[in-house]
């Protein structure tokens, strides 16, 4: 289970173990704690932290009838009948079970250039986009800047840039500041989950013509 | 001297809530359950307060929907993985994103309801369970002795729910310099030393 190598920051761990990570982020985090014994640890040790504050406080009064009402109730409480057990593929990471029904082959995968399709899930509520991508064995994505943050965690397969390889279970942070070209491995095509805040912006000569067509997709 | 009574005291406090704890499992003991209402609730509505200021109405539901998930989960309840306090935080963590999730005007199609939880019910490793109790203890001895610039920061990240952005922008503090102070208190707290 343990093999990732690639770790979100301890500042954002915190914050998934505050509960004030936006959800889209909280997803790359989830995604990657399953694959990862020691952020499992780190996140252990970090509840206790919201636990000690949560203790420290001074202690605001409850009316007694909302106690009474409450004890009157245990007895007719029963758990909401859980979700249906998620069928598809079991290496799929419990956050997306609510986006990936059966595996990945089946979603509406879209073009985006020859080495690179893609399929949106969904929005958070800060507007970050939510999407997976694939790219084919030993394909580029063209390099490129960020508008914004770009929350990356692998679900299959591999790939590297110009700061190292990133295998099943790695979370990749990069800023506005990075300029990168992704490559996947040559032997298979590469699955990842990434959450951007805004479009990303490509350097390259040819490319540089999507940037317009890629704003106006955030628009 | 005081500290030190004070710390017993706790401790006894935390061991007495987690007999009760068992008894509600095993017995679904109401005078069991009441006592351990009576410890939590006020804290779990100052929880509430912190974020939402004078917002009475969603303390109460918040107190009501943890304790609800207190009954209900009881023999889920693991003492070996965390002790109770922890497990009634991340219990009030996880109630309060569901209850932003479903009332905030710019509602958020991701449901971490399933996931948000899962991961941390899933059983400890070996050396887990000494590390738990010791680790609970440091880090409240520890938060008292935080410099207030630090534990400042923990507070709006942790009890007022503010990501980095926004308690950058409400202590008017560079982004980078809210990361470095979580980083420095958790240091300091020896969170993440791994012994």
């Amino acid at each position: 289970m343990d093999t990732t190598l690639h770790h979100p920051e301890d500042e954002l761990l915190a914050s998934y173990s505050a509960g004030s990570l936006p959800l889209s982020q909280a997803m790359c985090v989830s995604a990657h704690l399953e694959h990862c014994q020691s952020c499992n640890q780190k996140l252990r040790r970090l509840n206790s932290v919201g636990s000690a504050l949560l203790e420290n406080l001074s202690p605001a009064p409850v009316a007694d009838k909302l106690k009474s009402k409450l004890l009157d109730q245990l007895d007719t409480l029963s758990e909401a009948v859980s979700a249906p057990t998620h069928t598809g593929d079991a290496s799929i990471p419990r956050c997306l079970h609510q986006f990936v029904d059966g595996d990945y082959s089946q979603l509406a995968w879209k073009w985006v250039s020859p080495d690179i399709h893609s399929v949106e899930l969904c929005r958070d509520s800060n507007g970050a986009k939510v999407e997976l991508l694939k790219i084919k064995p030993g394909g580029s994505a063209s390099t490129h800047t960020h508008l914004s943050d770009e929350y990356t965690v692998i679900l299959e397969g591999s790939f590297s840039d110009e700061q190292g390889v990133y295998r099943k279970g790695d979370f990749l942070l990069r800023d506005r500041d990075d300029r990168h070209t992704p490559m996947a491995s040559l032997d298979r095509e590469c699955i990842c989950l990434a959450v951007t805040e805004g479009p990303i912006q490509f350097t390259g000569f040819f490319s540089r013509l999507l940037n317009p067509l890629l704003r106006r997709s955030y628009a | 001297m005081g500290a030190m009574t004070n710390h017993q005291t706790s401790r006894d406090k935390l061991a007495t809530l987690s007999a009760c704890m068992l008894r509600v499992a095993e017995n679904r003991d109401k005078r069991a359950y009441a006592e351990i209402f009576d410890h939590y609730a006020p804290l779990l509505r100052a929880y509430s307060l912190m974020r939402d200021p004078g917002a009475e109405l969603v303390a109460d539901e918040l107190v009501q929907e943890v304790m609800i998930r207190v009954w209900l989960k009881a023999d889920k309840y693991n003492h070996k993985l965390s002790n109770l306090n922890t497990w009634i935080f991340t219990l009030a963590r996880n109630c309060r994103i569901d209850y932003l999730r479903r009332n905030s005007r710019y509602a958020s199609e991701i449901d971490p309801a399933e996931w948000f939880e899962q991961i941390e019910d899933e059983s400890p490793g070996p050396f887990q369970q000494v590390q738990t109790s010791r680790i609970e203890e440091s880090i409240r001895a520890g938060l008292g002795e935080l410099p207030r610039e630090q534990s400042e920061i923990l507070t709006k990240v942790y009890l007022e729910g503010k990501s980095h952005q926004q308690t950058s922008e409400e202590l008017a503090l560079p982004l980078g310099t809210v990361k470095s102070r979580v980083r420095l208190a958790l240091k300091k707290l020896e969170v993440l030393v791994v012994r």
